[in-house]
C-alpha cells in the first residue's frame, strides 16, 4: 500500500513537471508568436530615421563610466519610449564603477562582448589604448553623415581632427567649451593680510606662495608643485598622446607659428623651474609627503590646511562656496594666475563615446548616439533628468535645479555627448560673491580664447614605438616626481640623471617619431 | 603477457575506483586552472590586439621582454625583489616559529588565545588600509611617529624623502601582517611532537630552553625546510599590494623600494600592452622556477627526505 502511495506520488510528481515545463515551452513559445506578430507590423508599416530602414527593433548596450543613480531606470525608460518610437531601438545601460574601470574596460573587449557604445576619452579614459589594441570602430565621415547628421553638424572640425589616430576616427567626441587651464580657490582673508588683492601671474603666485610659507603656522600654500601653472605661463600646453600624460613634450600653445616640440629637459625653462621648486619645497610651500599623500585635491583646503586649492573652474566655485559656507571668515576667492595669456579649449575629445568594433548593430547605435547628441528631448532627459521631477525650464535655454538627489546633473558620466549648442545653463537664485566671480571669469575666458594652434588638434600614435614608451614611463618616475615638486637634494645631477635614463629608454626615437608624425599632419592640414 | 598486463591494470583501476573518484576533482582542478592557463604564455611572443584575440595576435619574438632592459631599472628591481623577498622569508620565518614556540609555552589559555587572535587580526587587513595606516603613523606633519619623537624633544624625521629607512618599514609591515598567519603552521607542527618526548626530558632535568633547542625546533625542521622551499618559489615576484600601497607614486624612494611588479606596473598602466605584461610574467615565472629546481637539488644533497620532488 504504501509502495504504491509512494508511486503515485512520484508519478504525480513528474507529470507535473513535465507539464510545467510543456507550459513553459508553450508560454514561450507564444512569446515568440507575439514577436514574429511585432515584426510583421513593423513591417506593414515600415519605419524610417532620416530615410533609412529602422523596421527591425533592437536592443543596443551602452557601457558608462560612474556609478547608477536611483531615478537612472525611470529617466532611461523615458528616453527609451522616444527610442523605441523614433528608430525602433531601446538602449539598456551598464555602468563601469569608478574604481574598476581601469581594469574592466579592456576586459571588456579581450572577453569580445558584443555590446554597442561605449564612453571614451582621451588620455584619462581608454581611447588611445584601445584604439591600438583595435577595440573600436573606425568612423568614416560617410558612416557619420548617413547616421548621424545632428551630430556632423554640432562638432566642429578641429574636433574631428584631435579625435584621429594615424588618420582615422574612432570616437564622437562631445562639443563643449571647456577650458585647458586650472585656477586656483584662495584663501582671502590671506590674501588681504599681505596686503594682495589677487594672484594674477607667476611672479604673484611665487609671492603668495613664500608668504605663506614663512608666516603662517600650520597652513601650507599648496599641496603640490606648481608645474602647470609655470609652462602655462609661458605659453606651452602637453602634447596629446606622448608619454607621461604629454608632460615631457610641450609646444608653444600660444604661437600658431613655433612648431617645435620642446623637450621638457632640454629646455633651460624646466631647470629654472625645478630650482625655484625646491626653493619653494625647502621654504615649506608644500608638505615633504606630497608624493604620498592620497587627500582628494579639495581635503586639505577644505580643512584650513592648505592655502589655495588647484583645480578647472567649476570645481574651484563649488569648494570655494563649500569653504566660505563653513567659514564665511575665510573669504575664499577665485582666483586666475595666468591672467595675461589668452584661452585655450581643451580637447573636444576629453569626453566621448566610441563603438565596439564587435557590435551586430553599428549603424543603428550611431543612430541612438545621434539622438542622445542632437535631440534636445533626449539630450535633456540624460542630462537633467525628469522635467518637472529633477528640474524645471527657464525660458529656452537655461533650467533651474528642482531635486538632484535621484538623478545628480552631471554625474552619471553623461558628459560623451556633452553639446553647448542645445545644453541649458543652470539658472542661480541668490548668487554668491563666488558664483559672482565664476560669471565675470567664464565670460571673460569666452572673449579672451586664443588662436588656434595647429598642434592643439594634434593626437600622437605610439604604436610604432610601443617599447620605448613603455620603459620611458618605467623611467621616469623615479625622478620626475620628486624634481617638480623640488623634493630632489641636487636639481642639476637629478635633471642629468633623468636625461640619461631618459636617453636610454629611448626617447629620442619617440621625438623622431612625433617630429615625422606632426610635419605629416601638418603637410596634410 | 601483453593481454595479462592490461588486465592487471583494469583491474587496478576497478580495485581502486573509489580512490580514483576520490581523486579526480582535484586532478581536474589542477588541468582546468593551472595547466590549461598556462597555454597563455604565447601572449609573451605575440602583438596583442583585441581583434586578433590570443592566438590570432601576430607573433613578434622577444619584443616585449625589451622595454623592460631598456628602461634601465631591469637589474635594480631585480635585484630589489630578490632582497626583499629573501629577507622576508628570513626574517619572518625567524619570528614566526619564535611566536609559534612562545605560545606553546604560554601556560594560561585564555590570554594564549587572545593573544593569538590579536596577532592573527592583521592578516585580514588588506594593504590599502595598512597603507593609510602606515601614512598616518609616518607623515611629517600629523604622523603618530613623529609627533612622539617631537614629545620626547626629537626632531622629526621626514621618512617619504629618506629611502634608507624604507626597507627596514616594508620588513616591518610585512612581518606585522604575516606573522599571525604564518605561525599557525608551525603551530601544528610543535602540536604534532609526542609529549612524552618532553616529560622524558623534563625527568632527565632539562631546562625550557633545552626543551625549545633540543626538542622542539630540530623536530619542527622538516616543516621548516618544506615552507621555506615553497616560499623560494615565489622569490622573483614582488608583493604588489605591499609596494604600491606603501610607497605609491614616491619616486624619491624607488632605488631602494622598486620591484618588477611595480615597475611593470608603471610602465604598461597607460598603455595596458598585454603582451609585455605577460612577458614580464613568464620573466619572473622562469626565473622563479630556475630557483626553485636549483634550491630543491641543494636541499635534497643535505638530506634527500626534505626535498619537495
Amino acid at each position: 500500500m504504501r509502495k504504491n502511495l509512494r508511486r503515485a506520488l512520484a508519478i504525480g510528481l513528474v507529470s507535473t513537471m513535465t507539464m510545467g515545463t510543456v507550459v513553459g515551452c508553450s508560454s514561450n513559445k507564444g512569446d515568440d508568436n507575439g514577436g514574429t506578430q511585432a515584426n510583421a507590423e513593423n513591417v506593414q508599416n515600415k519605419k524610417e530615421y532620416n530615410g533609412i530602414d529602422v523596421s527591425e527593433h533592437v536592443d543596443l548596450t551602452m557601457y558608462l563610466l560612474g556609478e547608477k543613480t536611483p531615478d537612472f531606470d525611470e529617466v532611461y525608460g523615458e528616453i527609451n519610449k522616444i527610442l523605441e518610437e523614433k528608430l525602433n531601438a531601446t538602449v539598456n545601460v551598464e555602468f563601469l564603477s569608478w574604481g574598476e574601470h581601469d581594469t574592466k574596460y579592456s576586459l571588456l573587449f579581450s572577453s569580445e562582448e558584443k555590446f554597442d557604445l561605449i564612453f571614451t576619452a582621451s588620455n584619462w579614459a581608454h581611447y588611445e589604448e584601445t584604439v591600438s589594441l583595435g577595440g573600436f570602430q573606425e568612423l568614416t565621415e560617410d558612416f557619420i553623415k548617413q547616421y548621424a547628421p545632428g551630430i556632423w553638424d554640432a562638432v566642429p572640425e578641429v574636433a574631428w581632427s584631435q579625435a584621429k589616430i594615424d588618420g582615422k576616427v574612432y570616437m564622437v567626441p562631445n562639443y563643449q567649451t571647456e577650458f585647458d587651464q586650472d585656477i586656483l580657490a584662495v584663501r582671502g582673508d590671506l590674501l588681504e593680510k599681505y596686503n594682495m588683492d589677487g594672484i594674477s601671474s607667476w611672479e604673484e603666485l611665487k609671492e603668495f606662495y613664500y608668504k605663506v610659507a614663512e608666516n603662517e603656522d600650520g597652513i601650507y600654500a599648496s599641496n603640490e608643485g606648481p608645474w602647470y601653472r609655470y609652462f602655462q605661463s609661458q605659453g606651452y600646453s602637453v602634447t596629446g598622446g606622448t608619454p607621461r600624460g604629454g608632460e615631457l613634450f610641450l609646444y608653444n600653445t600660444q604661437d600658431p607659428d613655433d612648431l617645435e616640440f620642446q623637450y621638457i629637459l632640454d629646455w633651460d625653462g624646466f631647470t629654472e623651474y625645478c630650482k625655484e621648486a625646491k626653493k619653494m619645497a625647502d621654504a615649506g610651500c608644500w608638505s615633504p609627503d606630497v608624493l604620498n599623500s592620497t587627500d582628494e585635491r579639495q581635503v586639505p583646503f577644505l580643512n584650513g590646511k592648505s592655502a589655495t586649492m588647484t583645480w578647472n573652474i567649476g570645481s574651484c566655485r563649488t569648494y570655494a562656496k563649500e569653504a566660505n559656507a563653513a567659514n564665511p571668515d575665510w573669504k575664499a576667492t577665485l582666483v586666475d594666475p595666468i591672467e595675461e595669456n589668452t584661452k585655450k579649449v581643451k580637447p573636444y575629445t576629453g569626453n566621448g563615446v566610441a563603438i565596439n568594433v564587435n557590435s551586430e548593430n553599428k549603424e543603428r547605435a550611431m543612430m541612438v548616439l545621434n539622438e542622445f547628441y542632437s535631440n534636445p528631448d533626449v539630450y535633456d532627459l540624460s542630462m537633467l533628468g525628469i522635467e518637472g521631477k529633477h528640474w524645471e525650464a527657464v525660458g529656452e535655454d537655461q533650467y533651474k535645479e528642482l531635486d538632484e538627489s535621484g538623478f545628480g546633473v552631471d554625474q552619471n558620466c553623461n558628459w560623451g555627448w556633452k553639446n553647448d549648442n542645445i545644453n541649458r545653463k543652470e539658472v542661480i537664485e541668490n548668487p554668491t560673491t563666488v558664483d559672482e566671480e565664476y560669471e565675470a571669469m567664464d565670460k571673460l575666458w569666452r572673449e579672451n580664447i586664443k588662436e588656434e594652434h595647429p598642434y592643439d588638434g594634434f593626437n600622437f600614435d605610439a604604436t610604432k614605438v610601443t617599447t620605448q614608451v613603455a620603459a620611458v614611463e618605467a623611467a621616469v618616475g623615479t625622478y620626475y616626481n620628486p624634481l617638480i615638486n623640488g623634493l630632489v637634494d641636487d636639481v642639476d645631477s637629478s635633471i642629468e640623471q633623468l636625461k640619461k635614463a631618459l636617453e636610454n629608454a629611448g626617447i629620442n626615437q619617440i621625438l623622431d617619431e612625433l617630429n615625422r608624425q606632426a610635419e605629416e599632419y601638418i603637410a596634410q592640414r | 603477457m601483453k593481454k595479462n598486463k592490461k588486465a592487471t591494470f583494469g583491474k587496478k583501476l576497478r580495485k581502486n575506483r573509489v580512490f580514483l573518484l576520490m581523486l579526480l576533482p582535484a586532478v581536474l582542478y589542477t588541468l582546468v586552472f593551472s595547466y590549461y592557463p598556462m597555454t597563455g604564455i604565447v601572449l609573451a611572443f605575440k602583438k596583442y590586439s583585441y581583434t586578433g584575440g590570443i592566438w590570432g595576435s601576430p607573433w613578434n619574438g622577444f619584443d616585449n621582454f625589451k622595454f623592460f632592459f631598456q628602461s634601465g631599472q631591469a637589474g635594480l628591481v631585480t635585484k630589489n625583489t630578490v632582497l626583499y623577498n629573501i629577507m622576508f622569508i628570513l626574517v619572518g620565518t625567524f619570528f614566526q616559529i619564535a611566536v609559534a614556540i612562545l605560545l606553546t609555552e604560554i601556560r594560561n589559555k585564555t590570554f594564549r588565545k587572545t593573544a593569538q587572535s590579536l596577532m592573527f587580526l592583521p592578516y585580514f587587513i588588506s594593504w590599502v588600509i595598512v597603507g593609510v595606516i602606515a601614512f598616518n603613523v609616518l607623515s611629517a606633519d600629523y604622523g603618530f611617529l613623529n609627533r612622539v619623537i617631537e614629545a620626547f624633544g626629537g626632531k622629526p624625521i621626514s621618512f617619504y624623502t629618506t629611502p634608507k629607512v624604507w626597507p627596514f618599514i616594508l620588513l616591518f609591515f610585512n612581518i606585522w601582517k604575516g606573522i599571525g598567519y604564518g605561525s599557525v603552521m608551525y603551530l601544528a607542527a610543535i602540536m604534532g611532537i609526542d609529549t612524552s618526548i618532553y616529560e622524558a626530558a623534563a625527568i632527565d632535568g632539562a631546562n625550557v630552553f633545552q626543551r625549545i633547542f633540543k626538542i622542539t625546533v630540530p623536530l619542527i625542521m622538516p616543516t621548516t625546510i618544506i615552507l621555506l622551499l615553497l616560499s623560494v618559489g615565489g622569490i622573483f615576484k614582488g608583493n604588489f599590494d605591499m609596494f604600491y600601497n606603501l610607497v605609491g607614486s614616491n619616486g624619491l624612494l624607488y632605488n631602494y623600494t622598486d620591484v618588477i611588479d611595480t615597475l611593470t606596473f608603471r610602465a604598461l598602466i597607460s598603455s595596458k600592452d598585454f603582451g609585455m605584461a605577460a612577458a614580464m610574467g613568464l620573466y619572473q615565472s622562469v626565473l622563479c622556477f630556475i630557483t626553485v629546481i636549483l634550491v630543491n637539488k641543494l636541499v635534497g644533497k643535505y638530506d634527500k627526505d626534505y626535498t619537495l620532488f
